[in-house]
């Protein structure tokens, strides 16, 4: 039944997960000529790590707001292009060329939680006039689509259209016996997913993630109860600003290039993956950005770049078909969507 | 007095829910409101609580004017409203509800609080760790009042909490309400079960149309004969 599936923990089922994505991998890695698809299999979780973090702050969102954030994907860019735009300057100043990636892409997860912040506090803060009014979601919707496209000229105009490549190389290789794992790779996996964890931690556990799933369920109820609404809302949009910064930074470190247009496939996978694994749940993102990322990366290994794009799209719709609720979800819309 | 409000105005939009509403509760004392269906009574506890903005009118709790505080505050300052429909948060479980009620809260106590509601609920104690959504009807009420206990008010509105009670339900609410307020806790208590909320009350207004219409002790209510006629008749 779907109702055991999503209440079981969700730490616990990935642990599961993750046990067994090892073992076909050790599996794969001993086996003739399987080292390259085990090559494959940890190059897909990796980038499926990004998806996740990308699809959980969609899912926070959409979870606690009801709001399907459109500058996410333009959160994610903003983190590559700023970082790339710091480093070119020379900026932090005073470091060596050698040294300043890291400060750099920092200053570019910063500048992403600040934009998040900027957009919360010109959607979503008319949510407080307008409650109740018809316009109540076409206004963030609207305006959220408005703060895409600023970002993104804004960029274009201070660092232009061109693709760039980040002037730094992070590159260290791990050998496992016949495996060799890209330090970089393992690390962003561990870190997106660990941002991810400590997030469903956060909403579980502490007594703001619980004014959140309040708010989630029932603002009016949250407000009786004692919670201020309207400054718990910026968390939300902190959060999801944090988790595209490390996404952003995650994929300059892994792929090293970077272009005012890169987060239109990440944002796209990561709504692929957020809906395949079931909308709403964080969970749900969890398993189906990774499973994204692998499928993605695998067909691209078999296939080709454009049969990969077929690949991906082709599953979810089938998935969707099959099972509209997405692999994981309880499709609960509305209540109990964290 | 604990509560006071003068001339209590609610609209919404060309609704005029609440027009001109005075009253007082006494500290430890329940008062009750009555009326028919759209009389404003909720509307009434709404302003109080800060859901709804009155469009004119003043609120003082213990002395304090409290009519610009946002809902959140007017908790802190101890008012808090079980409302209509009970509104358990069913995504979360019988425990974490309990948790929320205490959200104003920063002190060590509140652990010990909520064990004080197991011992007096044990259906919630048995159920701590479930989603609340598996509760019965009457132990969703118990949840909700619980709830509103563990902000630690001075000042307790219930509304219509017998709403969709058996009639042993129904008594067992009434007697908690009288051993809250024999504890001490003030209560505003609006109701449709008029005979029962008149014996719990020490006073009560009755409501039309936005009006008080009627007001004074309990026992002076019960035996009002335009009361009985137009509320307790069939009963
Ligand atoms: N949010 C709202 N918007 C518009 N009108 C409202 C709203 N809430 C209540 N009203 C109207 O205000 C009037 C008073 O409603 P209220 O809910 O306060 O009555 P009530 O005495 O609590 O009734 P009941 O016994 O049925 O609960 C009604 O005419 C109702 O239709
Ligand atoms: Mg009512």
């Amino acid at each position: 039944m779907s109702a055991s599936v999503s209440s079981r923990h969700p730490l616990l089922t990935s642990i599961g997960v993750a046990l067994a994505g090892i073992a076909a991998v050790a599996l794969l890695a001993v086996l003739p000529g399987g080292s390259t698809l085990a090559q494959q299999v940890v190059s897909g979780l990796m980038l499926g790590g990004i998806y996740v973090a990308v699809a959980v702050a969609f899912t926070l969102t959409i979870g606690v707001l009801n709001f399907l954030n459109f500058t996410i994907p333009t959160l994610f860019m903003l983190t590559g292009m700023v970082a790339w735009g710091l480093s070119r300057w020379g900026l932090p100043f005073g470091l060596s060329p050698g040294l300043h990636w890291a400060p750099a892409l920092l200053g570019g997860v910063a500048v992403a939680i600040l934009a998040s912040l900027i957009v919360e506090r010109f959607t979503f803060r008319y949510l407080k006039t307008r409650h109740g009014d018809a316009t109540e979601h076409a206004i963030p919707l609207v305006s959220s689509l408005g703060f895409l496209l600023i970002f993104e000229h804004l960029v274009l105009i201070f660092l232009g259209s061109e693709a760039q490549s980040f002037p730094v190389r992070f590159r260290l290789d791990l050998h496992l016996g016949p495996l060799v794992v890209g330090l970089p790779q393992l690390a962003s996996l561990l870190l997106s997913l660990g941002v991810v964890f400590w997030l469903s931690w956060l909403l579980q556990s502490t007594r703001t993630g619980r004014a959140l799933r309040s708010i989630a369920e029932s603002p009016d109820t949250a407000t009786l109860l004692g919670v201020e609404v309207a400054r718990i809302v910026p968390i939300v949009f902190l959060l999801s600003g944090l988790l595209c910064g490390v996404a952003g930074a995650l994929f300059v470190v892994n792929y090293s290039d970077v272009s005012p247009f890169m987060g239109e496939h990440v944002g796209t996978k990561a709504i692929a993956g957020m809906v395949l694994g079931g909308l709403g749940s964080i969970w749900g993102a969890i398993a189906g950005g990774l499973l994204v990322g692998l499928l993605e990366t695998l067909g691209i290994h078999f296939f080709g770049g454009d049969a990969a794009q077929v690949a991906v799209w082709g599953v979810l719709l089938a998935v969707l078909i099959l099972r509209p609720q997405g692999l994981f979800g309880a499709s609960r819309i509305g209540k109990g969507k964290l | 007095m604990l509560l006071d409000v003068a001339d209590l105005e609610v609209r919404y939009g060309r609704t005029h829910a609440v027009r001109g509403v005075s009253l007082s509760v006494a500290p430890g004392e329940v008062v009750t409101v009555l009326g028919a269906n759209g009389a404003g009574k909720s509307s009434l506890l709404k302003a109080l609580a800060g859901a709804v903005r009155p469009a004119a009118g003043r609120i003082w709790l213990a002395g304090q004017d409290i009519t610009a505080l946002a809902a959140p505050d007017r908790v802190r300052q101890g008012l808090v409203l079980v409302p209509e429909g009970r509104q358990i948060l069913v995504s979360l479980s019988v425990r974490e509800n309990l948790l929320m009620g205490a959200y104003c809260r920063r002190d060590a106590e509140v652990g010990r609080d909520i064990d004080a509601i197991y011992d007096r609920f044990p259906n919630l104690a048995a159920r701590r760790d479930m989603p609340a959504s598996v509760l019965s009807g009457g132990e969703q009420q118990m949840l909700a009042i619980s709830r509103a206990l563990l902000a630690r008010p001075k000042l307790m509105m219930l509304d219509e909490p017998s709403l969709g009670l058996s009639p042993l339900l129904v008594s067992r609410l009434f007697g908690l309400i009288g051993e809250l307020n024999r504890e001490g806790l003030a209560i505003l208590l609006v109701e449709q079960n008029t005979r029962m909320a008149l014996r719990a009350a020490s006073r009560g207004y009755v409501m039309e149309l936005g009006r008080v219409v009627l007001d004074g002790p309990a026992e002076k209510l019960a035996n009002n004969d335009a009361l009985a006629a137009a509320y307790l008749g069939g009963h």
